[in-house]
């Protein structure tokens, strides 16, 4: 079975570049990229089908690939990475959907690197092999956004890419000073992560290493204060791009925390995690009251998906049961649902050509199919009994009351802060009298009806009947909070 | 069975809202009349053939549909229980439910969103027995919001106009607050009892092992709650504006069923508020502060739907006093009481406003007692009861809530009490002479009423004459059937007869005098109240509470959101990041001065270089040794 994760990885790419090869005209493009990412929706499937929660870490390949220095092309999924991947495959055809009538080429190229490049990052288990997926993705993001993108697209491509790396050197440093105490301690070089959780750092060194790879995680999320790149680049990105940068990249920020964060450096984690969750308590708040007055949408749901984000860092640092569910549920119905908005977003952009909230209104008279589910998206992002998120942000408030009760207080402040933007966001684009300027509306088509449908279904499914989804990660979730808690123990 | 009452009309609300988004503009009156108003009927059906068993002496049911999660010891079923508390609630959210649909299909009827309408409130029915039959905290806050969706849903109705979403925001944003209050009770709660099972029944035997503070706290969140939900001080100031749904949606949502959802919260946690009676204090005293303060503002107000909207804040309020205090059955005795007049009189104002082409300043009304003789005639019953004349419903109900307030000593909060009772006679009064005895300022032409709107008036307002009766006291021939059945943990009462008919008696001369001086005052000439001196000016402007409320809140973060874009964003934490990039151009550009191409420099470059490696050599190295 160890193979289908990475035909799951390299499908798009080899698709890309057998495409590009040939020379493939729009049309072929587009079904090959479609096709492509359905055999990887498919294999997810099979790899869901074939996990076993309990199993750990599972289907792992453990190849060559460096060997003198210890490089290996090894990969494996557990319950943490299965859910990214699944959110991943099941986005990608509603993607390659709402980009059914791009014309320009380097769209589609685009986008299936990005596909192998998020998928391989939450896959690999070498740190090499991780970075250089963490950057891989970075590139696509940089073209779509510098080339496709609106307003000042080339600044804010670089912005977010410097930034970024900037935080990805850290992480490199840390990585190779890592690979050289595993290297002084057992004379051969490794960088597999299952080598070097054997390692024992002093507690200065583990605060440093931990503090490369953490700048380069609260980076991508973003936590208060390295936020600056986030509003430009959802602003000036296509919307296929946001949806990624929304829906997956800013988890995978989380995912580094968790699978190398925890895996590496449980000890100091606990030591941060004090600092973080006032980080993040204060980003909640920060985001969700810039987010107030934000006249344009991508942008103010960029600083919704802070905020969201914020949480969910907030559930993984609190390091009980409840929050720990709490946070890795929030990942992929946050992923469902800020998907949704950004599709609608960018379906308004289509129609009006503006996301501009003032020059907006009045859509509910026009478009009811529209407006119910531009209207659905909103309030499960602000948490709406019902939708996933609402089960997320609940256990992640009780999680929050384990840990403190003052953690508890603030945190609960999550089901007012999203709200008062929302609602009033909702109030001046869809309802009210029409607005004048605005061109009349031709409500939703059965293609777009496609790309919404599934994430509206999903997302029900989610909200209704949790207990469907939550044994798929319980073990995992457990048994990882055991190992911190007796190295906690074991190591104060 | 309980499953089939909550998901039926879940079902139908998906199945017409379907319907009405595959073709928005079609009319199809009679498909989504027969669903829409067919399913609350078959449900009102099977709810009192359950209530019946109870009321026979049946146990409890219960009903287990699914897990819904299950993480550690956060195990939460979708489970439904009918106990005696539940089926009463039940009994009449079921059926007077289904009677205002019945009235919607006719108030609703010329209405361009009629199958829209109908899924909103099938939707709403569904949270609301989700909300009273839920037989854990969870799924009851599952139902608490969702009625609060509907809620907005229905009182943004009329989208068109900004106005009407600016009160369905407020709805929302406020319930919000009380939820947030709410949900920090609930996950206090859990917290507390951290490895036993989180249903009622199992918290009520567990009660004890959490000490006094922390159930104190947890009172005081989850009433927090109810302040948002039942409008009272401080969170009121939503329900007057959500008078902009329509009329149908004001009489089931903010009259007789959600808004008391607050009450009925308390009387299912009575178990917990039984150990904190402090914070029982504490609520009843906002009850009854919220009860006088609602029927001040009330004989100020001009808008029909207003008038009712204050008046069912301030009957809250008497719920709140008597929940408060520990009479728990005397506050679910007037919820349910209420729900029949408040619901009556929130419909034929409905009929009226029909009749008058949506007019709804009572002070452009007049006369109308011979032209609607059936609406007056209903309406008046359900003013007698609401103004607490025997022996109609709200005499029992609102003489019990005032009996314990007496009885246990808190004078203060039932001469409160008392005295709102003499204001509500006189603003329920008010209303009713200025609308159908006072003469018409201007000549109207009728509005005709389709018989659906009608004949559930009569209904209502048998039910308004008689309800009282199930709660009689031994004092009225009586037995409180009402309290027996309930058995809730109710405070123990020591009143004489004697002092009971006294009390009773000032209820009935309170009510008989306000009804009086409304007569006076406005039956032979209404006018609009206007702003004369202070007091008056400040009960016409509802004591600037609103102006209060945006200036404290609202406007500071507004301030704060653009102080967060245009100064701490661009200048704090964007200035960093660009100080640190104009710093390494900076240091480059001094850098690139020594690539300058002349020789020269190089020269001296490679000689101070030298230098300086020699003489490291030398002294620091000692390679000469």
């Amino acid at each position: 079975m160890s193979y289908l994760l990475t035909l799951i990885i390299f499908t798009p790419l080899f698709s890309a570049i057998i495409l590009g090869l040939i020379q493939a005209q729009t049309r072929l493009l587009r079904a090959g990229a479609i096709v492509s990412s359905l055999i990887t929706l498919c294999l997810t499937l099979l790899v869901l089908y074939h996990f076993d929660p309990a199993g750990g870490m599972q289907m792992v390949t453990f190849l060559p690939w460096i060997e003198s220095s210890g490089m290996h092309y090894y990969v494996g999924v557990d319950a943490l990475s299965l859910v990214i991947l699944l959110l991943i495959t099941i986005l990608m055809p509603p993607l390659y959907l709402y980009m059914f009538k791009e014309r320009r080429k380097g769209y589609w190229y685009n986008m299936m690197l990005l596909q192998t490049g998020v998928t391989g990052a939450v896959l690999s288990l070498d740190l090499v092999l991780f970075y250089l997926f963490w950057e891989t993705m970075l590139l696509p993001i940089f073209i779509m956004i510098g080339k496709y993108g609106n307003g000042m697209r080339q600044y804010n491509a670089m912005k977010i890419v410097l930034m970024t790396i900037l935080g990805s050197m850290t992480m490199l440093f840390s990585i190779l000073y890592i690979g050289y105490v595993y290297f002084e301690t057992y004379g051969h070089w490794s960088f597999a992560l299952s080598d070097l959780t054997t390692l024992q750092f002093n507690a200065e060194t583990s605060i440093w290493l931990s503090a490369g790879f953490l700048f380069a995680f609260v980076i991508k999320i973003p936590l208060v204060g390295f936020h600056t790149w986030m509003a430009p680049a959802y602003g000036s990105a296509p919307t296929p791009a946001v949806v990624i940068l929304s829906a997956i990249m800013a988890k995978l920020g989380i995912y580094g925390i968790w699978r190398f964060g925890y895996g590496l450096f449980e000890n100091t984690l606990t030591y941060y995690a004090p600092t973080i969750i006032l980080l993040a308590l204060i980003g909640l708040l920060y985001y969700a009251i810039r987010a107030i007055t934000e006249e344009n949408l991508r942008k103010m749901f960029a600083y919704s998906s802070g905020s969201h984000l914020s949480l969910i860092a907030l559930g993984l640092f609190l390091e009980n049961q409840y929050a720990w569910s709490g946070s890795l549920y929030f990942i992929a119905t946050h992923a469902l649902a800020s998907a949704g908005i950004f599709f609608m977003i960018g379906l308004t952009y289509k129609h009006f050509k503006t996301v501009h909230i003032s020059e907006l209104g009045g859509i509910a008279q026009q478009a009811p199919l529209f407006t119910f589910f531009f209207a659905f998206f909103a309030l499960s992002i602000a948490g709406l009994p019902g939708t996933g998120g609402f089960v997320a942000e609940l256990l992640i408030i009780i999680g929050a009351f384990k840990y403190s009760i003052y953690v508890g207080v603030f945190s609960a402040l999550s089901v007012l802060s999203a709200m008062i933007y929302i609602f009033w966001m909702l109030q001046r684009t869809l309802f009210g009298a029409p607005n004048e300027e605005c061109p009349s509306y031709q409500d939703l088509n059965k293609r777009e009806l496609l790309i919404v449908v599934p994430l509206v279904i999903l997302l029900l499914i989610t909200g209704l009947a949790p207990s469907l989804f939550t044994p798929l990660f319980e073990p995992y979730v457990q048994e990882t909070l055991q190992l911190i808690t007796t190295a906690v123990g074991v190591h104060p | 069975m309980l499953s089939i009452i909550v998901i039926l009309p879940f079902i139908s609300a998906l199945f017409l809202g379907i319907l009405y988004l595959s073709n928005p503009t079609k009319k199809r009156y009679k498909l989504y009349t027969l669903i829409g108003s067919g399913v609350p009927t078959v449900i009102a059906f099977i709810s009192f053939g359950l209530f019946f068993k109870l009321f026979n002496g049946a146990p409890s049911l219960h009903e287990d549909l699914f897990n819904w999660i299950a993480i550690g010891d956060f195990e939460i079923p979708v489970a439904f229980t009918l106990d005696r508390l539940s089926s009463i609630m039940l009994v009449f959210i079921s059926g007077i439910g289904a009677l205002i649909h019945i009235y919607a299909t006719g108030y609703m009827r010329d209405e361009e969103g009629y199958g829209k309408f109908f899924s909103y409130f099938n939707f709403f029915m569904g949270a609301m027995f989700l909300l009273i039959l839920a037989n854990n905290p969870i799924m009851m806050f599952i139902g608490w919001e969702l009625v609060g969706l509907a809620s907005y849903l229905l009182i943004g109705f009329y989208h068109q106009d900004h106005d009407n979403i600016t009160a369905a925001n407020k709805a929302f944003i406020l319930n919000r607050v009380g939820d947030f209050g709410f949900i920090m009770g609930i996950a206090l709660l859990f917290i507390s009892l951290e490895g036993t099972a989180f249903t009622f029944d199992a918290i009520a035997l567990n009660i004890h092992n959490i000490d006094l503070q922390t159930l104190t706290w947890i009172g005081i969140l989850l009433f927090i709650g109810a302040m948002g939900k039942s409008a009272q001080i401080p969170l009121y100031v939503w329900l007057p504006d959500a008078m902009a749904g329509p009329t149908p949606v004001s009489a089931l949502i903010h009259a007789a069923t959600m808004v008391t959802a607050g009450v009925y919260m308390v009387a299912r946690y009575s178990f917990l508020y039984v150990e904190i009676p402090q914070v029982g204090l504490f609520i009843a005293y906002i009850g009854a502060f919220s009860a006088l303060f609602a029927a001040i503002i009330a004989t100020y107000q001009s808008d029909i739907k207003k008038i009712l909207a204050y008046s069912t804040m301030s009957q809250l309020g008497y719920m709140f006093i008597a929940v408060g205090l520990g009479a728990y059955s005397s506050g679910v005795f007037h919820v349910f009481t209420h729900a029949f007049f408040k619901a009556l009189l929130f419909m034929g104002a409905g009929a009226v406003i029909i009749a008058l082409h949506h007019e709804q300043n009572i002070f452009k009304m007049g006369g109308l007692k011979k032209q609607l003789p059936l609406v007056y005639v209903t309406m008046f019953v359900a003013t007698l009861a609401i103004s607490g004349i025997a022996p109609f419903a709200g005499f029992f109900s609102k003489d019990a809530i005032l009996a314990s307030a007496f009885a246990s000593e808190h004078y203060l909060i039932w001469g409160i009490g008392s005295f709102t009772a003499f204001l509500t006679a006189f603003y329920m009064f008010r209303l009713l002479f200025t609308v159908f005895i006072a003469p018409a300022s201007s000549e109207n032409k009728l509005h005709s009423l389709p018989k659906s709107m009608t004949w559930p008036l009569v209904v209502l307002a048998i039910g308004s004459a008689t309800a009282g009766f199930l709660g009689r006291n031994e004092a009225y021939g009586g037995e409180n059937w009402m309290g027996h059945f309930l058995a809730l943990p109710d405070m123990v009462i020591h009143l004489s007869h004697k002092s009971e008919y006294l009390l009773g008696g000032l209820n009935m001369l309170l009510g008989l005098s306000g009804m009086f001086l409304a007569y006076k005052m406005f039956a032979i000439k209404s006018e609009a109240p206007q702003e004369r001196h202070f007091f008056n000016r400040l009960v016409i402007n509802k004591f600037y509470v609103d102006t209060l409320y945006t200036r404290i809140f609202v406007q500071p973060l507004l301030l704060l959101s653009h102080l967060i874009a245009n100064v701490i964003d661009p200048k704090l934490f964007d200035g960093i990041i660009t100080t640190l990039s104009q710093g390494y151009l900076l240091v480059g550009r001094q850098f690139s001065r020594l690539q300058s191409g002349k020789v020269r420099l190089y020269a001296i470059q490679i000689l101070v270089g030298i230098s300086l490696m020699s003489y490291y050599m030398l002294f620091k190295l000692g390679v000469l040794g």
